[in-house]
């Protein structure tokens, strides 16, 4: 038996390891949903009770409800690690530090799409959406959510050590996510007016799929930065 | 033998090594010295593959280390007053998810006797955050037992003594022992030079850099 574990094994444990530090305490886990509703909640106490209204913006209020509340919790990503010294001890054992990133993005994706998934029975009654959307609506915040993951680990990465990242990280990556926010309402849009929303999905998986070969190899490098200053 | 060779360093903008040269014997324990601000950190740092090196040459037995990162990072442990402690993991579990990181297999049995080779069997549920600094530094230190089982060659330790009571030094001075015999490398950074009952080789950075 070889004693050195392979890269599907090391992916794994990473991914074991963020569930572990995130799901000890649920304030970490429940913050970003609870967050979201009470934007949502706004929003559409804003709006009043014009149902009309709502159904031809709650597509967009659900996504800028979901980037706002997934914005503060970024810039943890990384600092915690980066403080306590744990990426330097990734950044000097034998793994590569683009696989140690791979599995923190994925990581997070789940830990913020898994209290989202639970609570969105609440969102749908909020915003008043419509059967017909749903799945579509569940496609693209799982599509969307894994980019604004990857998009996040380079912000965070970036902002590494900064004396403001929490002002600096959102600056810098939500012109990121505006395609990403674009073609994941226009998915629920295109139901809604009942054209194939396929494109849009498409284009989505495709940014997905870019951010997720180039997300580690940036967001290593900015890492090998911020740990050499 | 492992030496660098006209290494220039530079820790931001500014160069703290310049064209600079250094010996270090295989399987001995070299001991860094120097005043505050010398560079000891940096040096360390920059043998362990954090800070890049701008120019010379870094050779361990005639191989140049950053040319493979990944054998060299097999080939190290790295430990420096951060720890690398998870503050919401226990004790165990950040050994656990340190070795598993580093891809090694390690049994309940290893990592059991890790603990106990620090003396922190009694701790091990206990939260990083409830820890003393002396705890957390023993944790850290754990790992130096797991590598004895890995054939892990260098060994490079910044400060490591600085928060451990004497029982603890006893310890660390029987786990470099243990490395010792299995033909290791020490790098040490130290002020406190009575401490170690080992022989060691001294680098003055003081004297070497002028």
């Amino acid at each position: 038996m070889s004693l050195q574990s392979s890269f599907i094994q090391i992916f794994i444990s990473h991914i074991k390891r963020e569930f572990l530090i995130n799901f000890r305490s649920l304030v970490d886990v429940t913050s970003i949903t609870s967050f979201m509703i009470l934007i949502v909640t706004l929003f559409v106490l804003g709006i009043g009770p014009f149902e009309e209204k709502l159904r031809l913006i709650s597509n967009g209020i659900f996504w800028i409800g979901l980037i706002l509340a997934i914005i503060p919790s970024l810039e943890k990503t990384l600092q915690r690690d980066y403080e306590n010294g744990w990426l330097d001890q990734a950044i000097t054992s034998p793994t590569p530090m683009e696989l140690v990133l791979l599995s923190k993005s994925l990581a997070y994706w789940l830990i913020v799409i898994i209290p989202l998934l639970i609570s969105l029975p609440l969102f749908i009654i909020l915003l008043n959406i419509n059967l017909k959307l749903i799945p579509w609506l569940l496609i693209s915040i799982l599509v969307g959510g894994l980019s604004i993951s990857l998009i996040g680990i380079i912000g965070s990465a970036l902002t590494l050590g900064a004396k403001r990242g929490n002002i600096l990280l959102p600056i810098l990556i939500i012109p990121l996510i505006i395609p990403i926010s674009i073609f994941g309402i226009g998915i629920s849009e295109a139901v809604r007016i009942n054209e194939t929303p396929l494109d849009n999905l498409f284009l989505l998986i495709g940014f997905t799929l870019i951010y997720m070969v180039i997300s580690p190899f940036i967001s290593a490098f900015l890492i090998r930065i911020a740990i050499s200053r | 033998m492992f030496y660098l060779k006209d290494v220039t360093i530079k820790r931001g903008l500014k160069t703290v090594f310049y064209n600079w040269s250094a010996k270090i014997e295989n399987s001995k324990v070299t001991i860094i010295s120097g005043k505050n601000g010398v560079g000891k950190s940096t040096l360390l740092r920059a043998i362990a593959g954090m800070i890049p090196i701008e120019k010379g040459i870094v050779k361990n037995n005639n191989n140049e280390i950053f040319k493979d990162q990944i054998k060299w990072g097999q080939n190290l442990i790295y430990i420096d007053s951060k720890n690398g402690l998870s503050k919401d993991l226990t004790v165990l579990e950040n050994l656990k998810t340190w070795s598993e990181m580093r891809g090694w297999k390690t049994s309940n049995d290893d990592i059991q006797k890790a603990l106990d080779s620090v003396e922190m069997l009694n701790h091990k549920n206990l939260y990083i955050s409830q820890c003393s600094e002396g705890l957390k530094k023993r944790a850290a230190l754990s790992r130096l037992y797991l590598s004895l089982l890995f054939n892990v060659e260098f060994w490079l330790l910044d400060e490591p003594t600085n928060e451990l009571d004497q029982k603890s030094v006893i310890l660390f001075n029987k786990l470099i022992q243990r490395f010792l015999e299995n033909k290791g490398t020490v790098l040490l950074v130290c002020h406190e030079l009575k401490l170690f009952d080992f022989n060691y080789e001294l680098l003055n950075l003081d004297l070497l850099k002028k």
